[in-house]
């Protein structure tokens, strides 16, 4: 199977098979390519080359489920597919084959439930009653535990054991080493697009594994003489929700002149993280910002106004303008503080600086390179004297010499005196840049290291939920 | 030069023109040449008519100025016309009340049309703001609400006369808006063409522009970018309706001398055709405007002279709408 | 029978005949919004309906073929409307306000080209008043009807389906632009009806602005109602009443302006939140496009 979306190999050369009634996991960091694969596998994605061969009908439990929120359990389980009576569907044949569904797999749902009612473990409970009911004999689970808690992740696993009993071949794509080592008969490591190995759970352990995933190198960090610092930020039983991501019960600082990374996988509560020290969501707990406490209700203005600076996950739509000009973008978050006399001085700061293709600042930032786009927000965002800098993902889907020159930039805003908490689902972005790390798993943090004691395999494990 | 997009987009402008038009014509038994020579005859031919053409160009630039300011905000301002009516009103109100002293006059009632354009944008702007109302259902009740209210005063408490107790007062000279060259053509149009250039200025050199128009490109990356967007659909929302307003202040001060109900033929409707064909940049809705402006006058020539019924004209315009209502709108509209 | 009693029989009857054709235009309304699409364009089906309607009854001399004839022309507009804007992802507001002003202005054209006088077109073969009872008792059932349909057929469940998450509906294999067209069509068929009651039933002829808005109280209607079939003939009844009352409040005194406005700040309140918490179907508006 090869599949390639614009510049990056997603799925480069993959061989997979799966036995009827095995649990087989697929486990990899992002961008490793287990959705697209398993994407393909459904038939929502066709491959650049390769073949899919099933023997029955293959189902597939969305990361994010395909659910319609103000309609019944019901009509979301049997859309498209309801038992008619006449030309009116028959609402008690319906109602009665999803009880008849629930009963036989165990998962407990009221039919007439609205689903935007539902807690999150009820509504997965729906999303694969609506798989279920197509009788596949593939079914493939997208990250299936990542909003549930502890408890519910027992009882679906439950589920999932019988169902294989059954015979149905079960594909999980999921981070979690604990759930593979517990769960699953086999297991499949991809990293960047390729499959690295194939073995059999009971012959390895959740380490190997973890070190797979990662690669076992690690790169040589450039050495840096430890100095008193000063706290810039300090963070206490800080929790925040921005849509589905969830932080708990956060604790951790960051002291000017350091380069705190933030490890995990994605999904674990970075975006509620980032979203909150911007002020687009709100938080409970303790902020404190320089000696001064950050609060919930502050805007996303006065946070700027502090000196914290986020550069978002998502530049096309959370950072940039796309249908204005290198100059104009350069501005953004700083116009009311840059005079309109300097706007072209700002951004051919910018452009110099960050070596921008073309050099043009009526160049429209729309028709750039995304390493180009990433470079402007970038670039602004470290432009004067930040006092933190939130990096979220900064070298997202961008070249390689572009993401090098982002990393430089970044290591030059440390040494100038400014907080950088960088959060990367790259673990080798993590490691060229940080002078210390903490692992985010299962919506808290769950360890710190410094740069000196740093072992790749045990953050691996960590980050994929193995303590 | 040519912009893809809008080269694009004035060539469906002029297939609809000539292209209905001509049919429409040949149904009314008129041959197409004839048709649009009374038309171009009926915008130019005289004086007079190049002034009446200019005159309805300015009654269109007006609230088409404030539909753009509010649709770059990411706003869509449906209510212009009822922001135009309030603000005549209020003029013809003012004016036919009170003794204005001379020089005062003017500004008086175009600062009157402004606020009570102004307050009618301002409703669905808090709307949004507060309560996250949709401003177009909001915007497109209230005009109706401006035509009933206004009726209402104006034919019972507050009557000052007309033919059937529809309409103020006539104003008083010093309130009517001087005239240019000696037609009908006053400085109403001057004034729109001033505030034009000034608005554009503001949008694209200012602060308040440079905030209002990325609320309007990229809501989510002005909002982490510091700016506030319930402020900025507030404040367009009521900026939107105060030139809408100032349109209406001038139609009394200007052509009526007074306000009556039948103060608008839809001008406030026009006016996004207008300001979509303008690209909603305010110096290029000076050209758009004087082309409605030349098919409005025109249509009455091209009836009188070639008997083609006028309603050719708004039927066009209304199609015009149509086709030009994708592009540039799509990414404000995702966005909301 | 008193006199009491007879002037509540008028009252209520005249509230029958005042909310029929917002009943058609509402039920139209709801249809097309429950499926994504806004349909600010209501005013401009009903003037298509009733215009057309009475020009194929003039022609042909039967007002029954005038009915029919005018349904065909609300889907037809209404076909151009859900075309651009499920095919070109043009935006629905403005498009339905163009609509609105080309439909009103070819109705006029059409007069002067057709009867050879502006204002209004000769008086045609009409429905009657059988036919007038069997349009208000049709708008009744439509709303019953559009009811079951949204509620218990699989096509209404598939048109709520993509007007609340057109994606989700599309994984399911719902083909979400076909849909919406169907059902803004269909929509339009049934909105069309109240202009050829207000053409055929109510009067005989056509004039210019004789819809008078009522396209847009039908949009009132539908928020007031809360996108439902029947809350929205409940709040066309409602509006219809007030009208009804009309010229006995205007005898005590209440200024007419302020019964004609009633729907109108009905909607306005109910947007603002203060009816309850209204909320549209979680895509409507939202053009849908195939990524």
């Amino acid at each position: 199977m090869r599949k390639r979306f614009g510049a990056v190999q997603a799925v480069d050369g993959v061989d997979l098979e799966l036995q009827p009634g095995e649990i087989h996991a697929l486990v990899g960091e992002n961008g490793a390519g287990k959705s697209t694969l398993a994407a393909i596998a459904y038939g929502a994605v066709r491959p650049d080359e390769g073949s899919v061969d099933a023997l029955g009908v293959v189902g597939l439990v969305h990361q994010h489920f395909k659910l319609i929120e103000r309609l019944r359990v019901w009509e979301n389980v049997l859309l498209n597919r309801e038992p008619r009576r006449g030309w009116a569907i028959d609402v008690e044949a319906a109602r009665a084959r999803v009880r008849e569904l629930s009963s036989s797999y165990g998962l407990a749902v009221d039919p007439d439930a609205l689903v935007e009612t539902l807690p999150v473990g009820i509504k997965q409970r729906v999303e694969l009653l609506r798989e279920l009911d197509r009788a596949p004999s593939v079914l493939l689970l997208d990250e299936p535990t990542a909003s549930l808690a502890p408890s519910e992740i027992a009882s679906f696993f439950a589920t999932v054991v019988d169902l294989a009993k059954r015979g149905t071949a079960i594909l999980v794509v999921t981070h979690k080493l604990a759930e593979v080592i517990a769960y699953s008969q086999r297991v499949t490591v991809m990293r960047a697009g390729r499959v690295v190995a194939t073995h059999l759970t009971s012959e390895t352990n959740a380490e190997a594994i973890a070190r797979e995933m990662v690669g076992g190198e690690v790169p040589a960090l450039a050495a840096r003489a430890a100095t008193a610092l000063a706290p810039l930020l300090e963070v206490r039983g800080f929790s925040a929700r921005s849509g589905t991501s969830v932080l708990r019960d956060a604790s951790f600082e960051v002291r000017a002149g350091e380069i705190v990374g933030v490890a995990g996988i994605e999904g674990n509560g970075q975006t509620a993280l980032s979203d909150a020290l911007a002020a687009i969501v709100p938080f409970t707990g303790e902020l404190i910002f320089d000696g001064a406490p950050l609060r919930a209700s502050d805007t996303p203005a006065s946070r700027l106004a502090r000196g914290i600076r986020v550069i978002p996950q998502d530049r096309r739509h959370e950072a940039l303008v796309l249908d204005w000009n290198v100059r104009d973008n350069v501005v953004l978050g700083r116009q009311r503080v840059v005079p309109r006399s300097q706007y072209g001085e700002a951004a051919r700061e910018v452009i110099e600086r960050f070596d921008l293709r073309p050099p043009d600042p009526d160049a429209i930032v729309g028709a750039l390179s995304g390493g180009n786009q990433q470079k402007i927000v970038v670039g602004r965002t470290l432009a004067g004297t930040p006092r933190l800098v939130v990096a979220y993902q900064p070298t997202r889907g961008i070249d390689i010499g572009a993401a090098a020159l982002v990393q430089s930039r970044l290591i030059e805003a440390r040494n100038a005196g400014a907080g950088v908490l960088l959060i990367s689902f790259e673990l080798d972005e993590i490691f060229a840049t940080a002078d210390r790390i903490l692992v985010i798993a299962n919506g808290t943090f769950v360890g710190a290291f410094d740069r000196a004691g740093v072992d790749r395999g045990r953050i691996g494990a960590l980050m994929a939920g193995h303590a | 030069m040519f912009r893809t997009r809008a080269f694009r987009d004035i060539v469906v402008v002029l297939v609809l023109v000539f292209g209905v038009g001509s049919v429409a014509m040949l149904l009314a038994h008129v041959s197409p040449i004839d048709g649009f020579a009374a038309l171009f005859d009926g915008a130019f031919g005289t004086k007079g008519e190049v002034a009446q053409t200019l005159v309805e160009m300015t009654s269109l630039l007006f609230p088409a100025l404030g539909i753009a300011i509010a649709f770059r905000a990411g706003l869509f301002n449906i209510g212009a016309e009822g922001q135009l009516i309030m603000g005549g009103f209020a003029a013809g109100w003012l004016g036919a009340q009170f003794p204005l002293p001379g020089y005062f006059a003017i500004p008086m009632l175009l600062i009157a049309g402004a606020l009570a354009g102004g307050l009618w944008g301002a409703i669905p702007g808090i709307m949004r703001a507060r309560f996250g109302a949709n401003e177009v259902i909001a915007t497109l009740m209230l005009n109706v609400i401006a035509v009933l209210l206004t009726t209402y005063l104006v034919t019972g408490p507050l009557q000052q006369g007309g033919a059937n107790g529809s309409e103020t007062g006539p104003l008083a000279k010093a309130a009517q808006l001087p005239h240019l060259f000696g037609t009908q053509l006053t400085w109403a149009f001057v004034i729109a063409i001033v505030l034009a250039f000034v608005l554009r200025w503001v949008l694209m050199r200012t602060v308040f522009g440079y905030e209002l128009r990325a609320a309007g490109d990229a809501p989510e990356a002005a909002k982490r970018a510091g700016i506030d967007l319930s402020r900025v659909a507030l404040v367009a929302m009521t900026l939107s309706g105060a030139m809408a307003g100032i349109g209406g202040a001038t139609i009394v001060s200007g052509v009526l001398h007074r306000f009556n109900t039948g103060l608008s033929p839809g001008y406030g409707f026009i006016a996004i055709a207008v300001a979509i064909v303008g690209n909603l940049d305010p110096l290029w809705i000076i050209v758009a405007s004087l082309a409605f402006g030349v098919l409005q006058t025109g249509g009455i020539g091209m009836q009188t002279e070639a008997g083609v019924p006028r309603e050719v004209v708004s039927l066009i315009i209304g199609l015009v709408i149509i086709a030009l209502a994708g592009r540039r709108l799509i990414a404000s509209r995702r966005s909301t | 029978m008193n006199a009491t009693l007879a002037a509540v029989l008028a009252v209520l009857a005249l509230t029958l005949v005042k909310a029929t054709p917002l009943i058609y235009a509402a039920l139209g309304g709801v249809l097309s919004e429950r499926s994504g699409v806004v349909n600010i364009g209501l005013e401009g089906i009903l003037i298509a309906g009733a215009f057309t309607s009475v020009v194929v009854s003039g022609a042909t001399g039967n007002p029954v073929l005038g009915a029919l004839a005018g349904v065909l022309a609300g889907m037809l507009v209404a076909a151009i409307l859900a075309f651009v804007t499920t095919r070109l992802a043009v935006d629905q507001i403005v498009a339905g306000t163009g609509l609105n002003i080309a439909a009103l202005a070819g109705a006029a054209f059409g007069l002067v080209l057709i009867y050879h006088q502006p204002g209004a077109s000769h008086e045609v073969p009409a429905l009657g008043h059988t036919g007038e009872i069997v349009l208000i008792v049709l708008a009744f059932a439509a709303a019953l009807a559009l009811h079951v349909v949204l509620t218990r057929t699989p096509w209404g469940l598939r048109v709520r389906a993509c007007g609340e998450d057109p994606s989700a509906a599309e994984a399911a294999g719902i083909d979400a632009l076909k849909t919406r067209f169907w059902a803004v069509v269909a929509g339009g068929a049934i909105a069309s009806l109240g202009g050829v009651y207000l053409a055929l039933a109510e009067l005989d002829l056509y004039s210019d602005g004789m819809t008078a808005g009522r396209g847009f109280i039908a949009l009132a209607a539908v928020i007031f109602g809360r996108w439902t079939p029947l809350g929205a003939t409940g709040a066309a009844l409602f509006f219809g009443f007030f009208a009804a009352l009309q010229f006995s409040l205007q005898r005590a005194g209440v200024p007419s302006e302020l019964l004609q406005a009633l729907p109108y700040l009905a909607a306005l309140v109910a947007l603002a939140g203060f009816a309850g918490r209204v909320r549209a179907p979680a895509s409507d508006g939202i053009p849908y496009v195939r990524s």
